[in-house]
């Protein structure tokens, strides 16, 4: 009988081949995985172990020119809501697909977010749209609230089964410890705008999601202050809990930075602004709330203090601002408190502007110190039919440029400005730009305005599809010389024309960085003053006008708002006409005027006299500037 | 013919069977100590494995000194036990679910083990035994019926637990079975038809659990379902192919250790092997296979009988498919299915039975010349 092996020796062959084959098969596979592949996958495995945390970097401080704080930082609870969450993700694709997007009200939304939202005092539509930000990261926690009540946050951790996706956390934010003093200057600050975040080259290395500066100088120099991020790479087993650190890189802190601003000088700018409207309130302006008010040191173009009215609070915009808030901020009709009017108003610069008139004339030899004019009241040198007015309808009598200047005589610098007309040179805006006027200043604050600087061929330009109004006429430069017409001119352009009056004809470059500290305090970087324009001026010209400005404070149009103030002040009113609206009160001018440091612009919108509203503003910043008391003055000055 | 007592124990022992198999059981030993070493009772799991090499010596015992040819005369005892193991999950009170299958038996609350694996042993011997009758030609209908019955009876109450990863051994038993048996080639044609149209139907009409589909339908798209049942797999590619040549040493797996990899010491010890000790130690464990295989396929040739041939094939063809789907399903080759690695993975039930049938080979090799 032969054996099985003997019978059945080919088909134990065949299982011989099946064992080989299956085995070689996984041998194959494996040499492809293990040796040829094994880089491949060791990154794969090294990428699933280790996590990379991004470290945030304090944001750096702002100071005010002494050391004093505007901005530090704090630490706060922030509540936030997990976009990831089951529950959150659930809520977002019913409430998506159902169109109620556009229904944050919904009944779902608020059994959601209901009960939360009254623990912490907003709405289930406001945490709604938080959460539904797709500005941010897709798994960054939304922040919903900062500096919840404690009972809140208490609420909150202990009902984790109510509330599985809010979590609380320690965050650090910006702390205004002045309140809202000098918030314009300040800026806010906010999560990165989805424009921002595309802007590569300025916001590179930036997350969606990320705090950044938004307006003023936390816009500005975000830069500076923003610091690097650091990061530290943990290692995580499958559930995403930490095992311990692998490696790490510490956050550069920001740097701090030291602003041109002396905070006293502010606080008292702001006070005299606020003071400033309820004397026009006082005065019958009722509709005077908004205003605004620059200092200069006019020898370095350093910003001692900048001021607008209405103004906002930057605290509001921490954690993410209400959308109440925020349309509260920006409705119309709400006087923009956010805008900087320092360097986002312009405005007709009205007798203000009378001094760039009479250094054009000055300087084209068709005027002088002593020449004579006679105002009654009414010119019609242009014609019968063309007839101009002085603010003084009794007439000044027979002044010279001088009294023109301290009355604020209109009819002396229709003269000028006629004159100037008639020589075809346009050389009243040739002396409005040589001081700044009709451009930007260049300040480092962002949304500056240029203002303008009116002449024919701007004319021709900007009546393109009314041809008939496109001639630049006599009156337009006459209504110029008194700083009406189309002339317009922020506050800060202003306070540069008059610092540079002060300074020998020469403007300096305004600015409110003062330097930048590294992290033991010390000094990195200093910003030198910088010329703006030499208009080289001659001196005899600059002394006619300035003996004009300080006879307006001893006994001219500002009288009163300087009656018993001790140094010398070169300054001027301006009554600016708007059309529908109040007349808006300016005031500019330098002190000490034997050997001037400080210029100062005032401007109250819808405010009434420059001489009784803007000039007792200008004055007591001055006092605080120049060690001198500061009083409440009630001026009764009605001219312009 | 006289032997002395030591060379007739020698002439019963296949010296190279228990040199191979006492290698993987070391071998096994020291993976799972790494895999569970990081593990909330690391070590009682290590003893557990360990003790259950031990208690598998009994049966190995018992199927070595049993003449396995008497077996055949107790086909209807062996049938009856194989259908009640089988069923047994699903009898009320003794079932226990774990993975979405009834495949555990407890009894008074404690867990005992799998019917399944012992099913196994018991299915090769009595398809050995149908398989031997048709002495070696099966090349009727009635013949492959016959069988077919068998093997689909069993397939069948596999399915009832859910698990089909073991109805697929089975399955694979009586393939090889069936080519010692003498199955003609166009039989074999026919049942690897009938098995695709069976597998189209299963997925066509929802016959599968949802999770098993999903296992399948990832095995052909991994990314299907990154997180769900396609993680299991890319993360144990991940762990294996990450070993490189030489591995990252053993308790290094950063995969394992992290706890990436599923059932790390059961049903993946193998991503564990491969990541911790590379390719060097995947081949390794291969050759040992190998020697086994190669072993069992040369104690197969060595029976007297068919019957002992068969047995012996089968035993080979249950090691050559759990390794093949254990090791193909870490690397991403053939679906994921709970099936052990013979002789590494952690658990008693198959440790016992594995131990079982080195008995059975043991019983077949040591009877070559006569009971």
């Amino acid at each position: 009988m032969p054996t099985v092996r003997e019978e059945h020796r080919s088909r134990f062959g065949v299982l011989g081949i099946v064992i080989i084959v299956v085995l070689s098969a996984l041998l194959v596979r494996l040499w492809t995985m293990q040796v040829l592949n094994g880089e491949s996958f060791a990154a794969q495995a090294e990428n699933n172990r280790v996590r990379e945390i991004s470290l945030e970097a304090s944001r750096g401080r702002i100071l005010d020119r002494n050391g004093e704080p505007l901005v530090t930082n704090r630490s706060a609870l922030a509540v936030s809501v997990d976009p990831s969450h089951d529950d959150v993700r659930a809520l977002l694709v019913r409430t998506w697909t159902e169109d109620t997007a556009d229904d944050p009200t919904s009944s779902e939304i608020t059994e959601m977010f209901g009960e939360i939202a009254d623990l912490l005092g907003t709405t289930p539509a406001d945490i709604y749209t938080q959460v539904t930000d797709v500005q941010q990261e897709a798994l960054r926690p939304r922040v919903i609230a900062i500096d919840a009540s404690m009972e809140a946050v208490a609420q909150i951790l202990e009902r984790q089964t109510d509330f599985p996706w809010a979590r609380v956390e320690e965050t650090a934010v910006r702390e205004y410890p002045n309140g809202t003093l000098a918030a314009h200057l300040l800026g806010y600050t906010g999560v990165i705008s989805q424009t921002q975040y595309e802007q590569s080259d300025e916001y590179a290395g930036y997350e969606p999601g990320d705090t950044v500066g938004k307006s003023g100088v936390e816009r500005q120099y975000e830069g500076v202050l923003r610091g690097d991020k650091g990061w530290r790479r943990i290692e995580v087993n499958a559930s995403g809990k930490s095992q311990g650190v692998v490696s790490e890189q510490a956050p550069r802190p920001g740097n701090d930075i030291r602003l041109t601003i002396d905070v006293e000088v502010q606080r008292v700018a702001e006070e005299q602004l606020e003071l400033a409207l309820a004397e026009s309130h006082r005065q019958g302006y009722t509709s005077a709330k908004a205003a605004a008010a620059v200092v200069l040191d006019v020898q370095t173009g350093e910003v001692l203090a900048s001021t607008s009215r209405p103004t906002y609070d930057p605290a509001a915009f921490l954690g993410g601002i209400s959308t109440a808030e925020w349309e509260a901020l920006t409705a119309k009709g709400s006087e923009y408190p956010l805008n900087d009017r320092v360097v986002m108003g312009a405005y007709p610069p009205a007798s203000t502007f009378k001094v760039v008139t009479a250094i054009s004339g000055l300087e084209a030899g068709i005027t002088s110190e002593n020449s004579t004019y006679n105002c009654t009241g009414r010119w019609t040198e242009m014609g019968e039919q063309w007839p101009k007015r002085c603010w003084k309808r009794t007439g000044h009598g027979t002044l010279s440029l001088r009294a023109g200047i301290k009355h604020s005589c209109d009819v002396v610098f229709y003269e000028i400005g006629y004159e100037l007309y008639k020589r075809e040179l346009e050389e009243l805006q040739a002396t409005s730009r040589l001081f700044g006027l009709g451009e930007k200043s260049g300040i480092d604050l962002p949304g500056e305005v240029s203002g303008r600087v009116p002449d024919a061929a701007w004319k021709k330009r900007y009546n393109e599809n009314y041809p008939e109004y496109q001639m630049w006429l006599p009156g337009d430069t006459v209504n110029m010389s008194i700083g009406q017409g189309d002339m317009l001119t922020t506050p800060l352009q202003m306070a540069l024309v008059y610092a540079g009056i002060a300074n020998d004809g020469v403007v300096m470059k305004p600015h409110v960085l003062k330097d930048v500290l590294g992290s033991e305090g010390e000094v990195v970087r200093t910003i030198a003053p910088e010329t703006l324009h030499d208009t080289g001026v001659s001196s005899e010209v600059l002394g006619v006008v300035e003996r004009g400005l300080v006879d307006v404070t001893e006994t001219g149009t500002a009288k009163g708002a300087f009656a018993g103030f001790g140094p010398t002040v070169a300054g001027k009113t301006g009554t600016a006409e708007v059309k529908g609206k109040d007349d808006y009160a300016w005031f500019c001018a330098y002190a000490p005027a034997e050997e001037p440091r400080y210029a100062v612009a005032v401007v109250v919108e819808q405010g009434g006299h420059g001489g009784s509203v803007a000039g007792p503003a200008a004055r007591n910043i001055l006092a605080q500037l120049l060690g001198e008391p500061i009083e409440t003055v009630r001026a009764t000055d009605v001219s312009r | 013919m006289n032997k002395t007592l030591g060379q007739r124990i020698l002439d019963k022992v296949n010296v190279p069977l228990v040199l191979w198999v006492l290698a993987l059981l070391v071998y096994g030993s020291i993976v799972v100590a790494s895999a569970t070493s990081e593990m909330a009772g690391g070590a009682g799991l290590l003893r557990r494995h360990i003790l259950g090499a031990v208690v598998g010596l009994v049966p190995l015992a018992l199927a070595w000194a049993f003449d396995y040819t008497r077996l055949r005369g107790w086909h209807g005892v062996l049938v009856t036990m194989g259908a009640l193991l089988l069923i047994s999950p699903r009898l009320p009170g003794i079932g226990y679910e774990a993975g979405g299958a009834t495949s555990w038996i407890q009894l008074f609350g404690v867990r005992l083990f799998q019917p399944s694996e012992p099913a196994k042993l018991i299915f090769i011997v009595v398809t050995a035994a149908v398989i031997a009758s048709f002495k070696g030609r099966i090349d009727s209908p009635r013949a492959v019926g016959v069988v077919g019955a068998y093997v689909a009876g069993a397939v069948g109450l596999i399915l009832l637990q859910p698990d089909l990863g073991t109805g697929l051994v089975f399955v694979a038993i009586a393939f090889v079975m069936l080519i010692v048996g003498g199955m003609k080639g166009r039989y074999f044609a026919i049942a690897a038809g009938l098995l695709v149209v069976a597998t189209f139907v299963v997925l066509q009409f929802g016959l599968l659990a949802d999770y098993q589909e999903d296992r399948l339908l990832v095995f052909v798209d991994p990314s299907r379902d990154p997180a769900g049942a396609g993680y299991n797999l890319a993360q144990s590619k991940i762990a294996i192919g990450s070993g490189g040549l030489t591995g990252k040493g053993l308790g290094s797996g950063t995969q394992s250790n992290l706890h990436f990899i599923p059932a790390r010491h059961t049903d993946f010890i193998f991503s564990v092997l491969g990541e911790e000790l590379g390719f060097i130690g995947a081949v390794t464990l291969l050759g040992l296979y190998l020697a086994l295989l190669l072993t069992a396929l040369a104690i197969a040739t060595s029976s007297r009988d068919l019957f002992g041939a068969l047995i012996a094939a089968g035993v080979l063809g249950m090691w050559l498919f759990q390794i093949l789907e254990n090791v193909g399903m870490t690397v991403g080759m053939m679906p994921i299915t709970g099936i052990p690695l013979p002789f590494m993975s952690f658990g008693s039930s198959a440790m016992v039975t594995n131990l079982g049938a080195v008995g059975l080979l043991l019983s077949v090799w040591s009877r070559r010349y006569g009971a």
